[in-house]
């Protein structure tokens, strides 16, 4: 490569005048945080979307072909976990109840509003291994007794105003689940999303005595939300989920724990505005530094159109300018990229304090921006070399 | 010479012999400026031929097309009529690899200096080394030279910024002549140097075309430079009023100041009238003038030698034996008469001509015109 062995140009340029540098980092790396901000909150949506998965333990998921997300009550019928369970290398199949229209929660404690809020409750059968959550696993024995559950601690607090801190005082406030008397026996740790405000976690009895309407005829744990597979100790995830979709009925859709996920996301990002809106985030922060580095190079090259005619005369060729540009433009990302990742980091940390998000700078997101912030770079560079390959020589006599 | 373009004698095509490398060779050449009604030409049928290692001063008043010619010579810009051949390449029709091959052996000097203000003196003029392929030793210890020899050795790492005016320009001669060019183009080189660094570039500029057969062509207005000069050539309007081999021209003078009719004229007049002489070759044998002809062209021999044979009823006698600086052919001129002698060639010989009328005109101007007419008839039976 040239730029090492001979005269480094582009990095000179770039840094001979430090204001002028300063000025470009700043403006790159705002545009970095731009990007980091927009892509740390869409992970974090999209986590909070998926954090029920993420808490499922299982290698297999059975859904109703009609669920196209997981806060969308289309149910099926619990033969077929039976069905499911019965697959060569599946150890083990559980169903997995939850309720979102007719689940409200009414908080009677004196001076809140007294009003029910709807709350998603989550059903399963206590000796079914489940829900990861150890605090969750901890309590189990309390949720046998009738009437008890299990809430959120991130549950909107506007709604639902219990003493979370308190176990006592929260045991003691009373509260109505679908116009029934509960009891808040604990709390565990999940997270709202944008289709629910809150959680409740049950043993599958209490749930149905609170939801008898689910079915109109029959028991209402007849019909399932989510059926969850374990295989079989070295058996493949994939291979198995294969056999289930062969011989469970069509009714359902099997998915290993990453189709599941990404399908959940897919519907997010793609069929929602959300994932519209945080595109658009990107691509402003993309704009906003595609400009600041046209302009820094820009001006850099309109600033030395004699020094870039003279070498033109000299007999420099269109080559050397493209690669000189696209050196000084990948220079000026990575100089951009660093303070604005140490920005968005220390962010992170502060929104992740303040929002209760799940602000993280992973290697993908960190990899995603430099990429975007190469390209964004790059990009500029290409737009401006046409000033520089448009230098005319003859102009300098 | 019939059927061919008559060639001035002060463009000294003959004294290195006709064969002499050319530099650059430019024919036919228009330009224009503008398009459809605007077009505006700049180059009228530009004819110039420029060897080897010759150093040639353009002149001209600004908007005579000398920097356009320069800007064409230095593949700046595109030939549209005409030929232009630069170091045997011809540019009418040159591919853009073609131009940048060729420009990597052309140094430019600017006007302006042009330097990267973010690179060191000895880091700008390594990026011409450095696009010549100079091995790193060979360009390290030239870019030293030259900015040594140009009074910048205890500043070769210096900055622009801390540079003066005449130190950047001086750095910038030494970047446009580091990749020892075979074609140096130079606009008003030494326009920002006093007059001491001014003298030291074109000393410069004479070692590198004495040693280095480097050909420069530059633009001044500089008068305290025109000595160095192997030739001038003036421009006006877009053509070439003169080209004038500056050491050809002291030669004509010399010869024409032992012709007594114009020993008495000023340098000035013998330099118009040694721009108004046209050259002529002959081979041995050749009849130059034959007696009996009218006489239309006076004739100073600038090498070879000829006889001169007066035929008188019918018998053929060499009277004479003429060589380089003589002349001869004035008789018929001054006196309006038929040539009185025949000149035959006797080895390759150069003439240097002057038309009858040109020729009348100068004497007109000598004071002494009729005495020395009277003289010269005398001396002269």
């Amino acid at each position: 490569m040239p730029l090492i062995t001979r005269t480094p140009l582009a990095w000179k340029n770039l840094t001979h005048d430090w204001r002028r540098l300063a000025v470009a980092v700043a403006g790159i790396g705002f545009a970095v945080l731009l990007m980091f901000t927009q892509v740390g909150f869409q992970n974090a949506l999209f986590d909070s979307q998926v954090k029920l998965i993420d808490d499922l333990e299982g290698d297999v998921f059975l859904v109703s072909r009609a669920k196209y997300t997981l806060a969308a009550e289309k149910r099926f019928p619990i033969e077929l976990i039976n069905q499911a369970r019965a697959c060569p290398g599946v150890l083990d199949a559980f169903p997995l109840y939850s309720e979102l229209t007719l689940s409200r929660l009414k908080n009677l404690q004196q001076g809140s509003s007294r009003k029910a809020y709807p709350i998603r409750s989550i059903g399963f059968h206590l000796e079914d291994q489940i829900l990861r959550s150890p605090e969750i696993k901890a309590q189990l024995p309390k949720l046998r007794a009738s009437n008890t559950a299990l809430i959120d601690v991130r549950s909107k607090p506007e709604n639902f105003d219990f003493p979370l801190e308190d176990p006592q005082a929260l045991a003691a406030a009373p509260a109505e689940l679908a116009d029934r008397r509960v009891t808040l026996v604990g709390t565990f740790d999940m997270g709202a999303d944008f289709a629910h405000d809150g959680n409740l976690v049950m043993s599958a009895e209490n749930f149905a005595n609170y939801f008898p309407q689910r079915q109109a005829f029959g028991d209402p744990l007849a019909v399932v939300d989510l059926g969850i597979v374990r295989v079989q100790g070295g058996a493949d995830a994939d291979a198995v989920r294969d056999t289930i979709d062969q011989i469970v009925d069509d009714q359902v859709f099997v998915f290993t724990r990453s189709q599941f996920r990404n399908q959940e996301i897919k519907f997010w990002d793609d069929s929602t505005p959300i994932g519209i809106v945080f595109n658009a985030g990107k691509i402003i922060g993309f704009v906003v530094g595609m400009v600041i580095c046209y302009q820094v190079i820009y001006s850099d090259i309109a600033d030395h159109m004699p020094e870039f005619a003279t070498l033109k005369a000299m007999g420099y060729s269109a080559g050397y300018f493209l690669r000189l540009i696209v050196a000084e433009a990948l220079l000026l990302s990575i100089i951009g990229y660093v303070p604005g990742l140490a920005v968005s980091a220390a962010l992170y940390g502060v929104l992740a304090d303040a929002t209760g998000l799940l602000l993280r700078m992973t290697p993908q997101s960190m990899a995603l921006v430099l990429g975007l912030t190469i390209a964004m770079c790059i990009a500029s560079g290409l737009l401006a070399v046409r000033k520089l390959l448009a230098a005319d020589p003859a102009s300098l006599f | 010479m019939p059927g061919t373009k008559p060639i001035p004698a002060t463009s000294g095509v003959f004294t290195d012999g006709r064969q002499a490398p050319k530099s650059i060779k430019v024919s036919k050449l228009n330009h224009y400026f503008g398009e459809g009604e605007l077009r505006k030409q700049a180059l009228y049928d530009n004819n110039l031929e420029v060897k080897r290692g010759e150093i040639v001063i353009m002149t001209g008043p600004s908007g005579s097309g000398k920097t356009t010619l320069l800007t064409l010579i230095g593949t700046l810009r595109t030939v549209q009529e005409g030929s232009l051949k630069v170091l045997g390449q011809e540019l009418h029709g040159a591919t853009r690899d073609d131009v940048v091959r060729l420009r990597r052996e052309l140094g430019f000097i600017f006007q302006a200096h042009n330097l990267f203000e973010s690179l060191t003196a000895y880091q700008n003029v390594n990026m011409a080394a450095e696009l010549a392929g100079m091995d790193r030793k060979v360009a390290n210890d030239r870019i030293e030279y030259l900015l040594a020899r140009l009074g910048l050795g205890h500043r070769i790492h210096y900055k622009p910024k801390s540079l003066s005016g005449g130190q950047k320009q001086r750095v910038a001669i030494a970047r446009g002549l580091v990749h020892q060019p075979k074609l140096v183009l130079a606009d008003e080189p030494t326009a920002a140097l006093d007059e001491k660094s001014g003298r030291e570039v074109v000393t410069l500029f004479q070692e590198l075309a004495r040693d280095e057969g480097c050909t420069i062509v530059m633009v001044t207005h500089d008068n305290r430079i025109l000595d160095v000069a192997d030739r001038i050539v003036n421009m006006v309007d877009g053509r070439i009023r003169s080209d004038v081999a500056v050491h050809e021209t002291s030669v004509i003078c010399e010869f024409l100041r032992q012709f007594p009719l114009f020993a008495d004229l000023q340098t000035s007049t013998l330099s118009e009238v040694a721009d108004k002489m046209m050259v002529e070759d002959a081979e041995p044998g050749d009849v130059v003038i034959r007696q009996g002809d009218p006489g239309e062209l006076f004739y100073l021999i600038r090498s070879g030698h000829v006889d001169v044979i007066v035929e008188h009823d019918g018998d053929k006698k060499k009277v004479a034996e003429l060589g380089e600086g003589q002349y001869f052919g004035e008789a018929a001129l001054l006196r309006d008469e038929p040539r009185n002698a025949t000149i035959v060639a006797r080895s390759k010989c150069v003439f240097y001509t002057l038309g009858k009328a040109d020729f009348k005109d100068v004497l007109a101007r000598s004071k002494s015109f009729v005495e020395e007419l009277r003289t010269v008839l005398a001396s002269r039976t």
